[in-house]
């Protein structure tokens, strides 16, 4: 039986994420993930970086990788729209593992409208680039998180997880 | 101070520095003259990341010293990365930023602003503190320990008013390696240097 408040959830996905090696966590906040990023930010098994442009976390997390540090980027849909540069550049070029946390805005449950533009096209985006994603919308699932960072080691590029507002609300058991 | 000239002063004081070079210029005149093919990370695939993908291995690894090479036009595409180097003010990053006043690698196209742009103030706007600008080889040979002095607190951020590329000197060879190729030979070094296994994984 999992609990299912918002700060439970935040704090199972904290120590899944611990759990698998993550010790650097760079976050530029989205509404939804404000719980998850203040757990980490107040966790000290993480060293939390907090940026001011998507791209910067992509280029943290992939010169964590360099030096043997896992790593996890925390972001919104929309943030990501903007790092594809970075990705398709860096990592897909030199091939360099990254594990993207995000938000599955514009899906069913988001009432804002300026994301609907996420709905339309970030997983297409997300297929366009070959970048595999799993999208976590239930509090059973939180431990697939640890076997996506490890698929990034082996695939040797980024992978994604998406979390719904739902499960990040807590109301998703 | 010309660009080359910048470079040969720098690579001859470096000892065991890991080097991170930028998307165009700095990676031609950095191979130029070292032809270091393992503690130097050629990171031409991408503008305005060095710094940050610099501090994320200096994090990682704070024995080493790392140095990052960032040229002006990719700096003014994410100047808000002081704030975050400012942040994690790791002591063991050296920030060079290779102030051409041009798109080097774009045919020295012009920047916006390039008159005017302060790039050691907008540094300590952001408050940093272990700011240097440098304008001839001299100035650089004499102040350079000050820069790279050790144990100094917190991360160096180092302005080098350089001339744009010739058009001879921009047909200068890139680094000649395939992006795995890369990796692996310079994690291979990071591995050695520090013990650490980058890319062995358990099942």
């Amino acid at each position: 039986m999992h609990d299912t408040s918002s700060s439970n959830v935040a704090r199972d996905i904290a120590q899944e994420l611990a759990g698998c090696g993550v010790k650097l966590v760079a976050s530029l906040p989205d509404n939804w993930l404000i719980d998850l990023i203040t757990t980490i930010a107040e966790d000290t098994r993480f060293v939390h970086v907090r940026v001011n442009r998507e791209e910067s976390a992509i280029g943290l997390c992939s010169g964590a990788y360099m030096g043997a540090l896992g790593s996890a980027a925390l972001m919104g849909a929309s943030g990501f729209m903007t790092v594809v540069y970075a990705i398709t550049k860096i990592n897909y070029t030199y091939e360099i593992p990254l594990f993207l946390v995000l938000t599955l805005r514009g899906a069913v449950g988001d009432h804002h409208k300026h994301h609907v533009s996420n709905g339309l096209y970030l997983r297409a985006v997300l297929e366009a680039i070959n970048m595999p994603y799993l999208i976590i919308e239930s509090a059973k699932d939180i431990p697939a998180i640890s076997r996506c960072f490890h698929h990034t080691r082996i695939y040797t590029r980024p992978m994604a997880v998406l979390l719904t507002r739902d499960l990040l609300a807590g109301r998703a058991s | 101070m010309n660009y080359l000239d910048c470079f040969r002063a720098l690579a001859a004081r470096r000892t065991d520095e890991i080097v991170i070079t930028s998307a165009g210029n700095s990676s031609q005149a950095w191979w130029a003259l070292t032809r270091d093919s393992e503690a130097s990370f050629y990171l031409d695939a991408s503008m305005s990341l060095s710094s940050m993908f610099a501090s994320g291995l200096a994090l990682a690894q704070p024995e080493l010293k790392v140095w990052a090479f960032m040229g002006d036009g990719a700096f003014c595409m994410n100047p808000g990365m002081l704030m975050v180097e400012r942040e994690m003010n790791l002591p063991n990053l050296v920030h060079f930023l290779v102030s051409n006043r041009v798109y080097g690698a774009t045919s020295n196209a012009a920047l916006p602003n390039f008159e005017t742009n302060d790039y050691a103030a907008m540094a300590r706007a952001m408050g940093l503190e272990r700011v240097f600008e440098f304008r001839s080889i001299e100035a650089l040979e004499r102040d350079f320990a000050q820069l790279s002095a050790a144990n100094a607190p917190g991360h160096t951020f180092v302005v080098l008013e350089v001339e744009p590329f010739s058009a001879a000197e921009q047909k200068m060879e890139q680094p000649p390696f395939d992006g795995p190729e890369l990796k692996f030979r310079f994690g291979r070094h990071i591995e050695a240097r520090t013990k650490c296994t980058i890319f062995g994984y358990r099942l």
